[in-house]
């Protein structure tokens, strides 16, 4: 039990780490915090730009109180998830901007990612069991061409052939005209939108996990629990499942947790090509603009979520693997 | 009827990078119901081959090449993988070599037994859980640990499991390939006569592989010797003990000696065995046999029945014919070979050389924080001693009763809670607690560690001039043609002759007890004045173990380093050292010098070390 309670108690600690740094950082120079971070990104010659450094004030609090009060006024705003103004969406709030990009990307990256991540596990599981039979080298090879070609291409090929030339699927955005909300005709749309994208993040993810649990698999069939499983003589089936694919598993699913927490930053390539509204095209955005509250609000999320990811990847790791609660424990 | 006939098998290897090797040579041999036979051979030899082939496990690239296996009237040879697994472990099953690896690390143990048992049997539930728990009490293992995990498990109550597990079936034949190489001679002990007891009661047939031929005469009623891929000899454990035939069992033999001997006399067979991816004309033991005779190197001998037995050997058969007065005169019972004495003698002379180093009442406490509870174990406690110039001292233990946390102390690697030790120098005398950086460094080119694990102390990807470079451009400066000089010197101390070759070679092509060499000349390269060897025979074959400790005794001679060797066998410890100290649970329970020891124990916890040694004389 002290091996989940001291993984969470770590991650309590680093989340905490990772907030007051990102107070304290703008903090640190003289001058007003607000001014110097709109300079800082605008370039030192431009001029200041009063509407920039408002919602940049609204965001860091009013440099006149101690540094304490404004440390315990950030945090409560981060509670009450006040991020301060956008500047490309002003006068709206961060967090509403985000909160419509929000599952946008969470659904499709997700279950694009979950595909992938059972998909790859499953054909490189099997691969590996096959070594060296046909189905093996198709996989193999297949992948590892396939891992040879940039995204960003097989995203704007997609996009060409399916959306411009065939026109069988729409070339950009979320949605079209419904409404929002649980209505067919808007789910409709959303599947037909989400597609394209969802396919290039198919071709593409897999191939890490293919090959990657090929790998380990083969290592762990040369493996004497292997050997003994089959002097058993129990079944095919239950060696290679219960004894092979269960051990070569362990190191896929920390990698797939991790991959989750890192979402938004493989969603930007995606949603910028396929130009869907997702937190990845907001991000992109976030840069161009020089937004610095909304940029600063996706980069906390974005650490949040990798150490949520982290958090998730230990507590499996200890539940998968019993030598990993003891061996530190 | 016979339970195993094995005809002609042979099995080859056909790597991808390499060329192919018959590991198994037209081998034949059989095994009645109940029987229990030994399969002796160095590493390398074919053994685990062999027997990996009897229970159809080959993985490519090896295979089956020629000849057959017949299991209780079925032929197995090329049974289809369908039929074999309905005899897979309630017929034939096995505890592997090294088989610390071999249950599964993420399931619990009852798990792995309810599988084989489910799979052959109609046991269901309850009533597997209740057999479970007799196999437990068979080995002798408190059933509570059917929830445990492999890891939670020490490494002889996981061999007693693997046990445990090849028994859950009532197999008519197990194969046991060295299963307990690597533990404690104790913990050997007692499993192994575990094993002799369940064998007795409940009949099953044995094949015992180990390379270790104290323990194979021990347990075993027949005798099959492997070398270079073929059975060299066949015979009751009794016979071959009293009349071996083939000169190879005669130096296998000469290996073991009587360690209450007032001069152990140990021979050994020089050389290595041959490479099998090459062919050979004639006796494949010829390079190596004192007794060779013109026609060893041109007509391969065949395995022939031969006084009840059977031998492989032109000479041993010529002699048999010729009634022992012919040209070939009468067998020999010796291997005349190299041979490494120690005389009692020479441990008194030792005794009274010069003191290098002496611990005083040396405690070293660690604590473990958990939480908040602070755990202190006493890992050493209150132990004095002294290590002499020209001289070796054992400390003698199993594993846990501190003889590595002794060894960091005085290698300067942990520092005692109480006590000290003084290191008697060329510079007078100094604390070897007190020493830090230079100090410290100075202190570390006197004091020299060799380990267990000839594998993983050198850097396989560098060639051998480079690694024992290295100590001689840190500490001494050397360069050029100084430094190629001597390191070819150390080379050739440590017998790796023609120095020449093997300054350019790397440490993956090395053997394990070439490897040691190679340690010893790194630790020697230093001009040390106390060498602490931590067990480094432990993981060698038998025959090149007596080269190492040849090696080791040859440098205590020449050189007048001391050495403190560090060991769980008193038998080694006998034919190595002068003085023995025994550990247990980190407290000095008997010391003094070492045949005197041997010869009358006065500790209870000596005496179980000492009936811990295997002794088939
Ligand atoms: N998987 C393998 N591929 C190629 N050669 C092998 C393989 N396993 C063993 N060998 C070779 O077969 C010979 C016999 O090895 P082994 O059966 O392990 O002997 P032993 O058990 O007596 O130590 C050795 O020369 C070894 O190098
Ligand atoms: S046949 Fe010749 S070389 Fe071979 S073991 Fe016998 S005597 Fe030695
Ligand atoms: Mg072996």
């Amino acid at each position: 039990m002290t091996y989940f309670a001291r993984k969470f108690g770590f991650f309590l600690a680093t989340l905490w780490a990772v907030v007051t740094l990102n107070f304290l950082i703008p903090r640190l120079q003289p001058g007003d915090p607000a001014e110097i971070m709109v300079k800082r990104m605008a370039g030192k010659d431009a001029a200041l730009d009063q509407a920039q450094v408002e919602a940049m004030r609204a965001m860091l609090g009013t440099p006149t109180d101690s540094l304490w009060h404004q440390y315990i006024s950030y945090l409560g705003e981060l509670i009450h998830g006040n991020f301060g103004l956008s500047y490309t969406y002003y006068p709206f709030p961060v967090t509403e901007v985000i909160a419509q990009a929000f599952w946008w990307t969470v659904v499709l990256v997700t279950i694009a990612q979950v595909l992938s991540f059972v998909g790859g596990v499953v054909l490189g599981a099997y691969a590996a069991w096959r070594r060296n039979s046909r189905f093996d080298s198709v996989v193999t090879l297949g992948s590892t061409f396939l891992g040879t070609l940039q995204p960003f291409w097989i995203g704007l090929l997609l996009l060409y052939v399916f959306g411009y030339s065939l026109g069988w699927f729409p070339t950009s955005g979320g949605y079209e005209e419904a409404t929002p909300g649980w209505n067919w005709p808007f789910i409709q749309e959303a599947v037909s939108h989400a597609f394209l994208p969802a396919l290039a993040l198919l071709i593409v993810t897999p191939i890490g996990w293919i090959l990657g649990m090929r790998n380990t698999m083969i290592m762990n069939l040369g493996e004497d629990y292997i050997r003994l499983a089959k002097a058993k003589g129990l079944p095919d089936r239950d060696v290679a499942l219960k004894y092979a694919a269960r051990n070569a598993l362990l190191p896929s699913v920390t990698g797939f947790a991790l991959a989750l927490g890192g979402v938004l930053g493989g969603a930007i390539l995606v949603e910028t090509v396929f130009d869907y509204p997702g937190m990845g095209r907001l991000m992109g955005e976030a840069v161009e603009q020089k937004d610095y509250p909304l940029l600063q609000a996706l980069m906390l999320l974005t650490t949040v979520g990798v150490l949520l990811a982290n958090l998730v990847a230990d507590l499996l790791y200890g539940v998968l693997d019993p030598r990993a609660r003891r061996a530190e424990g | 009827m016979t339970l195993l006939d094995v005809r002609d098998l042979s099995v080859r290897y056909e790597p991808k990078a390499s060329r192919p090797l018959d590991a198994v040579q037209g081998v034949t041999f059989s095994i009645e119901p109940g029987e229990f036979v030994g399969l002796i051979g160095e590493s390398g030899s074919g053994k685990t081959t062999l027997g990996t082939a009897l229970l159809r496990l080959l993985q490519r690239p090896g295979r089956i090449s020629g000849g057959s296996i017949e299991f209780n009237g079925t032929d197995i040879t090329s049974l289809p993988e369908d039929e074999l697994r309905s005899l897979r472990w309630r017929d034939l099953s096995t505890v592997f070599q090294s088989s610390m690896n071999s249950l599964n690390p993420v399931v619990r143990v009852e798990a792995q037994f309810r599988d084989a048992i489910e799979q052959h049997s109609s046991l269901r539930g309850e009533a597997v859980t209740r057999r479970i728990r007799e196999l437990f009490d068979m080995v002798i293992i408190d059933p509570k640990f059917m929830s445990a995990f492999p890891h939670e498990l020490s490494g002889g109550m996981r061999q007693r499991v693997n046990l445990a597990l090849a028994l859950a079936l009532d197999p008519k034949f197990i194969l046991l390939d060295e299963p307990t190489t690597g533990l404690d001679v104790v913990v050997q002990h007692s499993i192994l006569e575990n094993v002799r007891r369940l064998q007795a009661e409940q009949g099953f047939a044995v094949l015992f592989i180990s390379h270790d031929i104290g323990t194979v005469l021990d347990l075993s009623d027949r005798i099959l010797v492997m070398y270079a891929g073929r059975i060299v000899e066949d015979q009751t454990a009794g016979a071959l003990l009293r009349r071996p035939l083939h000169p190879y069992t005669k130096g296998l033999l000469g290996s073991y000696g009587d360690p209450r001997e007032e001069t152990v006399k140990i021979t050994y067979v020089p050389g290595r065995p041959p490479d099998l991816s090459r062919e050979m004309t004639g006796c494949s033991f010829a390079p190596r046999c004192p007794e060779r005779i013109e026609r060893c190197l041109e007509t391969d001998p065949p395995l022939l029945p031969l006084l009840g037995g059977r031998a492989a050997c032109h000479v041993a058969h010529l002699q048999h014919e010729e009634g022992g007065a012919g040209p070939h005169g009468e067998p020999k019972r010796g291997f005349e070979g190299p041979q490494f004495v120690k005389t009692a003698d020479e441990s008194r002379s030792a005794l009274a050389n010069e003191v290098v180093l002496s611990v005083e009442n040396v405690s070293k406490v660690f604590e473990r924080r958990r939480g908040f509870t602070v755990t202190r174990t006493e890992a050493v406690s209150d132990v004095s001693f002294e290590l002499r110039r020209g001289e070796v001292t054992a400390l003698v233990g199993q594993s846990g009763s501190g003889k590595s946390t002794l060894a960091k102390m005085i290698t300067g690697v942990e520092t005692p809670t109480e006590g000290r030790i003084v290191f008697h120098g060329p510079d007078g005398d100094k604390l070897v607690s007190g020493f830090k950086g230079r100090a410290l460094r100075d202190y570390r080119s006197n004091v020299q560690m060799v380990f267990q694990d000839p594998y993983s102390s050198i850097n396989p990807a560098k060639r051998l001039g480079y690694v024992l470079s290295r100590p001689l451009v840190n500490y001494q400066g050397l360069k050029g043609e100084e430094l190629r000089e001597r390191v070819k010197e150390l080379l050739e101390r440590v017998a790796l002759t023609p120095a020449e070759r093997f300054i350019n070679r790397y440490g993956y092509e090395l053997s394990g007890g070439q490897r040691q060499r190679v340690i010893i000349a790194k630790a020697l390269a230093v001009e040390p004045e106390i060498i602490v060897a931590d067990e480094p025979i432990s993981s060698l074959d038998v025959s090149i173990r007596a080269e190492i400790l040849e090696l080791l005794n040859d440098l205590v001679k020449e050189n007048d380093v001391g050495i403190l060797y560090i060991t769980h066998d008193l038998l080694s410890a006998r034919m190595l050292s002068d003085e023995v100290i025994v550990l247990n649970n980190g407290k000095v329970v008997e010391k003094g010098p070492t045949l005197g020891v041997i010869r009358d124990p006065k500790d209870d916890y000596t005496r179980t070390l000492l009936d811990a040694i295997p002794n088939p004389f």
